[in-house]
């Protein structure tokens, strides 16, 4: 396509310049029933799964419709969303933090129009457009990361097995059966972007093979101090090796003290590590946010390595699926994942799962591993 | 890997525009850079800048923190900016032949 020009004048960057206005103030967005009730909510319901109604002092109503979102989206997809809310909602709309999507409207014969227009619509491959649900004690959203679309350093995709999971727990996204909410949440690397290390169930891509060292390029490419800073084991250390006769400044990694967690790859562009066959994720549960009776947990890992099977991860979501079960039959009502699994002890919720407790699994990262064993003669055989 | 000639000389880049090798830096490069980096005229601040990064770089193998580079030269991260447009990390470090920053950037 032909140039376009924006207006932007290259030969004079900082002419007519717009800088440091921030984002526009959420209240020019606001339904007007919102604005007129704002600080005056008297009480909510959940009328049924993906369906909220919030009722203010006035006696005004909103109801909320919230939609399942791939997150990852098309202008045409946004522009069908600015669709329905024109339609329904007076051009009004609203993202939550696990990106779904919630149209909201003030009267119930609203809210059902509303609801069986976004129901019936489909992509030509089959799947929901915008599926109903995601509220109460369900399954919402899978708060992900980049993977293979765009980031550098993934071990395993994200908008994939996002969709892989998501379609193995489908019924559960419109229905509220479980003990309490479980937030999925998934990392294509040990980064964790994003929610993995506070969910009841997390998903991290791991790699299991040193880095390749491109002694060519490591004193070019990197800063390599910051390389030997960047390793949490203290792997890397700064070497000379010797290149086609010459001796160059490199780098040299103990590979019985690495871990593969890629951080020295982040700082140093000649550490490549991914690698097909030795990527994979974990599986870690247990973690939560909120402050609902017990306080906000990080998630353990469980399940110390599952190979990354693109493009359905049949392993991962089956583990996924079958921990879950086993959650929702013995969990008490408003028990989280982690809440349970501390109640029964780890040792039980091993048993009940199923899943092999490997050495993997023991901590011995510096001297907090310590305080992950145990002290105590209490234990159940 | 892309190489650019300027003024009689080539350079090695990648596709930022960063230099490949610190070794190659001379002072056509800053000519040659420092249009894309929307800057019209090297002043002695510029060279000042550019100065302490390629000692620092020399001296400790890593480029300075932004803390660091406001303390020794004196600048403001405001003035900075002022001189280099892109900031101390795009600007600056390509014009003075440093390696890409890299990271979570
Ligand atoms: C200081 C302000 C806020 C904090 C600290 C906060 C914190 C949180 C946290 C921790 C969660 C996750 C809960 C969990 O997974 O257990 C959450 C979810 C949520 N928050 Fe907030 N929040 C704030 C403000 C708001 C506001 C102003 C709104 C809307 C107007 C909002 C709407 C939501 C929604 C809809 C969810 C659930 C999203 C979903 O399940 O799809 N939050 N918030
Ligand atoms: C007096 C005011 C309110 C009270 C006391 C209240 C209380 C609650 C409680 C107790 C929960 C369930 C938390 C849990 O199960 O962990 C909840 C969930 C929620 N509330 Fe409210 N709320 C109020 C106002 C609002 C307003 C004004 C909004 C938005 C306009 C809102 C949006 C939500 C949402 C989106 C959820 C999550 C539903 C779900 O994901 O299951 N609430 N609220
Ligand atoms: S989790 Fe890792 S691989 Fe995924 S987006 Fe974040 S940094 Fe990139
Ligand atoms: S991958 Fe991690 S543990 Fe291994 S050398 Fe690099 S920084 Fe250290």
């Amino acid at each position: 396509m032909a140039f376009i020009s924006s207006g932007y004048n290259p030969e004079k960057p900082m002419e007519g310049r717009i800088t440091d206005i921030g984002p526009q103030h959420y209240a020019q967005f606001y339904p007007p029933v919102i604005a007129r009730n704002k600080g005056k909510w008297l009480y909510h319901e959940i009328i049924e799964p993906g369906v909220l109604v919030h009722v203010a002092e006035s006696g005004e109503k909103v109801y909320t419709v919230r939609v399942g979102a791939a997150r990852l989206m098309s202008i045409t997809h946004i522009r069908e969303i600015c669709e329905i809310a024109d339609k329904h909602c007076g051009g009004h709309l609203r993202f939550t933090t696990r990106n779904n999507v919630e149209f909201m409207v003030e009267t119930e014969e609203a809210m059902k129009a509303l609801r069986d227009d976004l129901a019936s619509r489909k992509f030509d491959g089959g799947s929901k457009k915008f599926p109903v649900g995601g509220t109460g004690a369900g399954i919402s959203n899978i708060v992900h990361t980049q993977g293979w679309v765009h980031c550098h350093t993934p071990a395993t995709d994200a908008s994939g097995p996002v969709k892989a999971i998501m379609d193995e727990v489908f019924e559960d996204f419109q229905s509220m059966r479980l003990p309490a909410p479980v937030r999925i949440s998934l990392a294509c690397c040990i980064n964790m972007c994003g929610a993995v290390h506070c969910s009841d169930i997390g998903v991290v891509g791991i790699h299991r093979k040193p880095p390749m060292i491109d002694h060519a390029w490591t004193d070019q490419l990197c800063e390599i101090p910051l390389a030997v800073a960047s390793c949490p084991t203290a792997a890397v250390r700064p070497t000379k090796v010797e290149l086609d006769g010459k001796k160059v400044n490199s780098i040299a990694i103990k590979n019985e003290r690495c871990m593969y967690c890629g951080n020295c790859y982040t700082m140093c562009p000649a550490l490549p590590i991914s690698d097909g066959e030795g990527d994979g994720c974990v599986i870690m549960v247990g973690g939560k946010v909120s402050n609902r009776i017990s306080m906000p947990k990080f998630s353990k890992v469980v399940v110390a390595y599952i190979p990354n099977e693109a493009p359905r991860w049949p392993t991962l979501t089956n583990t996924i699926k079958h921990i879950i079960e086993v959650y929702s039959e013995n969990a008490m009502k408003y028990e989280r994942l982690g809440d349970w699994a501390e109640r029964i002890g780890w040792e039980r919720f091993f048993q009940l799962t199923g899943l092999e407790f490997t050495h993997h699994l023991i901590d011995d990262f510096r001297d907090p591993a310590y305080y992950t064993w145990r002290q105590s003669t209490q234990f159940k055989f | 890997m892309a190489e650019v000639s300027f003024q009689g000389k080539t350079f090695e880049v990648d596709e930022d525009g960063f230099l490949l090798r610190f070794d190659e830096w001379c002072p056509e490069w800053v000519e040659y850079v420092k249009e894309s980096e929307g800057i019209a005229e090297i002043t002695e601040d510029h060279q000042k800048i550019i100065d302490f990064l390629q000692d620092y770089y020399r001296k400790n193998g890593i480029a300075p923190m932004v803390r660091i580079l406001s303390k020794n030269t004196g600048f403001k991260l405001k003035q900075v900016y002022e001189l280099f447009p892109s900031g101390p990390g795009k600007g600056a470090c390509k014009m003075a032949g440093l390696p890409k920053p890299t990271g979570c950037v």
